[in-house]
């Protein structure tokens, strides 16, 4: 284990960038299991208001200032990079949940199965992602569950059209072949043999993902179809604060920084990743 | 020889410069956040049009609620018998439409009674009206059904406007008008730009300061109004954010102009589904909403709170009626009563997702239930579905605080007090499904003697008010101030809160 976990930081190193993603989510995730405990004000982050201190600049107190309802921008932004890491994870799970069985079953089977499974991905594929999402959140009704639904509803027939294309590879191997001929069952030759063995891609794929979920959930708080206030959501105080943006430009600015950072840190991982994970390029990097 | 060219060239050009400097024509502009134009035909118009309407169709008499004084327009004057069941108005003379022909008794008629026959709009301001009757050419007489206040009904922002009968709605669509205004259409386009020019042949004249021309421009962008406002392209500017309301104050170049509205809003309550169904807890939310902190905070003080269900300055507005404030203490104590000392329930809140207002008082709200244990959901919807809701055929099914705004379709407390609380068969506005026999024949009665005995009026709304706060199937919570940024320029310009948004250019000019 030692030799393989030296080795790919040995790799990583030479894609510092790759650094800078890693660096990125892991302190995300620190936030985000610690943010209870280290915002300065807490209570704003549950709703509490105080219409005194609204509209506050930055200042030592209030580091990112306060919104139109007193609330702490800081505390605010920093409680949201949790809702936005949960955010992330259950809805890349939940439609991997749904896409993977999917794609392993449509790859493996052929035939029949195979052409209704990927007709109705298709379908699915053919509405922009966004799109859709809005359409089946505002049809469940505007929270942050649904729409993390609606998200994992619009997002998994990309990992059943990866997964399958894998699949589809991965059972003409010989391994396949041989457990098949020792009459191993149906679900072991494709729970134990083929899907293991095709998941790579749909891994890489799903961390670079995250990146783009967390936005799609911005996006659906921002136009009022996900969060609902006043859960601190980095896209709902966006659209919350964007009155203000003439007058006080902190209370926008800053969980859009935030969503650019957690976005970017995402996307150089899952970058990262891939080059380490695709045999060709890590051949070439070592070269 | 030289001075002689000189002059010349002055002579010739001071001769070209002076007309371009006389007949300058003088344009004012009018930046509106939504569509200009929703309806064409006057009859029915019923939407945001009446911001130009008012200046191109004009109605036998005005409201100013400040003084509770009509103004003559087309009427000069009215009279109403001893059982208040006829209404005689004695028409200006000499007017014309902007299609050539005259106002008189049989064009009032005939205008009226194709607004009821259509049967759209605020038509049943009528209502009350049996027949009318052309008495002369310059007579027209109103007999009623019951006594109403027929001097309110004909100075109606909506569906009272007289136009010439002769033409119909299609006509209207092709951006024809057909009024007794000083404007006239000049163009449009779309519904996002309309241009009036003068009337000539206008009945008032057209001595002294006056704008020749009048623009209103649909600008949805706030910050793009703006700067509009601010650089003096716009002469009038509604609906900027509070924000930039508070940055433009100190711009030399801009007025604020705020005047209280007959605009408020309200929380209604579900009084059929537990535990709103009991009128302790009821009374206890009524005494969680944190008034203050609400004008403070989201109306940046342009609002009151309000007092009963009518808005401040509507006849029918009372200091005798109950009045609740934030007390939490007093609230606890109630709930303790009503079996729920530690809160521990939960409670649905819609308004309309992108009023930000709503939404702002909603989450205030929250953080003072969350010191009672009670947790509220706000829940952003669009109208339709927010009203969908509250239609929905379990009342259980339905939300537990409804929060929407209400303003009168004339300037009438009936218009509060009946649409949203008077028993109704099929929910239409009553979203409290609340239902009070004694209350009912309270206000029916007071609107049958607001035609007659306008005191007694008064005193019987105020009681059917009090009822109201005892019973609280609602809360009204503040009454709002229409604040408009103005050009500093822009003289004779009065808000009438009667007639929401409408701007007489005909009164204005620029100083």
């Amino acid at each position: 284990m030692g030799g393989r976990l030296s080795y790919g930081l040995r790799l990583a190193g030479r894609n510092p960038l790759t650094l800078v993603g890693l660096t990125g989510v892991l302190v995300l995730g620190l936030i985000a299991a610690v943010a209870p405990w280290i915002v300065p004000y807490p209570q704003d982050c549950r709703g509490a208001t105080d219409v005194g201190e609204q509209f506050q600049p930055p200042s030592l107190r209030h580091l990112f200032g306060t919104d139109e309802l007193g609330r702490d921008v800081f505390s605010r932004v920093i409680y949201g990079a949790r809702i936005s890491l949960v955010v992330g994870i259950v809805t890349i799970g939940l439609a991997l949940a749904i896409g993977v069985p999917l794609g392993v079953i449509a790859g493996y089977s052929g035939g029949l199965v195979d052409e209704v499974i990927m007709r109705v991905t298709d379908t699915f594929l053919s509405f922009p992602s966004l799109l859709l999402a809005m359409a089946i959140s505002a049809m469940l009704g505007p929270n942050l569950r649904n729409a993390m639904v609606a998200i994992a509803i619009s997002w998994w027939p990309w990992y059943t059209r990866l997964l399958r294309g894998e699949a589809i590879s991965v059972k003409e191997r010989e391994y396949v072949a041989a457990a098949r001929a020792m009459g191993a069952s149906w679900a072991r030759v494709v729970f134990r043999h083929v899907l293991p063995n095709s998941m790579v891609p749909v891994i890489i794929q799903a961390s670079m993902d995250f990146g783009g979920v967390i936005l799609t959930c911005a996006s659906l708080s921002f136009l009022g179809l996900g969060a609902q206030p006043p859960i601190p959501e980095w896209g709902l105080m966006i659209s919350s604060g964007r009155t203000f943006f003439l007058t006080s430009w902190w209370i926008v600015t800053f969980p859009g920084i935030a969503i650019f950072l957690a976005v970017l840190s995402f996307n150089l991982l899952g970058d990262g990743l891939r080059e380490l994970l695709d045999p060709k390029v890590r051949r070439r990097m070592l070269r | 020889m030289l001075w002689k060219k000189i002059l010349a060239v002055a002579v010739v050009t001071g001769a070209m410069l002076l007309p371009a400097l006389a007949e300058q024509p003088q344009v004012a502009m009018y930046g509106y956040h939504s569509e200009v134009t929703v309806f064409w035909d006057p009859a029915y118009s019923f939407s945001n049009e009446i911001i130009w309407m008012h200046n191109v169709y004009e109605t036998l008499l005005r409201y100013d609620p400040f003084t509770d004084q009509f103004q003559p327009v087309l009427a000069e004057g009215y009279e109403r018998s001893e059982d208040g069941l006829t209404w005689t108005f004695y028409l200006r003379r000499g007017v014309k439409f902007h299609t050539g022909r005259e106002m008189n008794a049989e064009a009032v008629k005939g205008a009226i009674e194709r607004t009821i026959s259509l049967g759209k709009g605020a038509w049943y301001i009528w209502d009350a009206v049996e027949s009318i009757e052309v008495v002369d050419d310059y007579t027209v007489a109103f007999h009623l059904k019951y006594p109403a206040p027929m001097d309110l009904t004909v100075a109606a922002c909506y569906s009272a406007f007289i136009f010439d009968p002769a033409y119909d709605h299609d006509w209207y669509l092709q951006g024809h008008d057909s009024g007794t205004g000083p404007y006239t259409i000049e163009r449009f386009e779309g519904n996002t730009l309309m241009v009036l020019e003068k009337f000539e042949g206008y009945w008032g004249g057209w001595e002294g300061n006056h704008f020749d021309k009048v623009v209103f421009k649909t600008v949805p962008s706030p910050s793009t109004l703006r700067l509009m406002v601010e650089s003096g392209q716009v002469d009038i500017a509604y609906q900027l954010p509070v924000s930039d309301i508070q940055a433009l104050k100190d711009n030399p170049n801009v007025r604020i102009v705020h005047t209280p509205s007959f605009q408020n809003l309200l929380a209604l309550f579900n009084t059929q589904k537990p535990p709103l169904d009991n009128p302790l807890v009821r009374r206890a939310l009524a005494y969680t909403i944190p008034y203050q902190d609400v004008i403070q905070g989201v109306l940046a003080g342009y609002g009151r709170q309000a007092r009963g269900v009518v808005p401040y300055g509507l006849w029918g507005w009372s200091d005798r009626v109950k009045q609740y404030t934030l007390s939490l203490e007093t609230a606890k104590l109630l709930l303790s009563e009503a079996g729920y000392p530690e809160g521990g329930f939960k409670l649905l809140l819609t308004y309309v997702s992108a009023d930000e207002n709503e939404r702002r008082v909603a989450e205030l709200w929250k953080s003072q239930l969350a010191k009672l244990g009670i947790e509220l959901e706000v829940r952003g919807m669009p109208w339709d579905s927010q009203w969908e809701l509250g239609q929905a055929p379990d009342p259980t099914k339905r939300q537990d605080i409804f929060l929407f705004y209400w303003w009168p379709d004339y300037a009438h407390p009936h218009s509060f007090l009946s649409a949203m609380f008077q028993t109704e068969e099929e929910i239409v506005f009553n979203l409290c499904y609340y239902s009070n026999p004694l209350y009912d024949e309270l206000i029916t009665r007071a609107a049958e003697l607001a035609g007659i005995d306008r005191a007694e009026s008064i005193n019987m709304y105020v009681e059917a008010q009090n009822v109201l706060m005892e019973d609280v199937p609602g809360v009204s919570i503040y009454d709002m101030e229409y604040v408009r940024a103005v050009n500093a320029k822009l003289q004779g310009y009065v808000d009438n809160p009667a007639y929401p948004h409408v701007v007489w250019w005909y009164n204005c000019w620029r100083g």
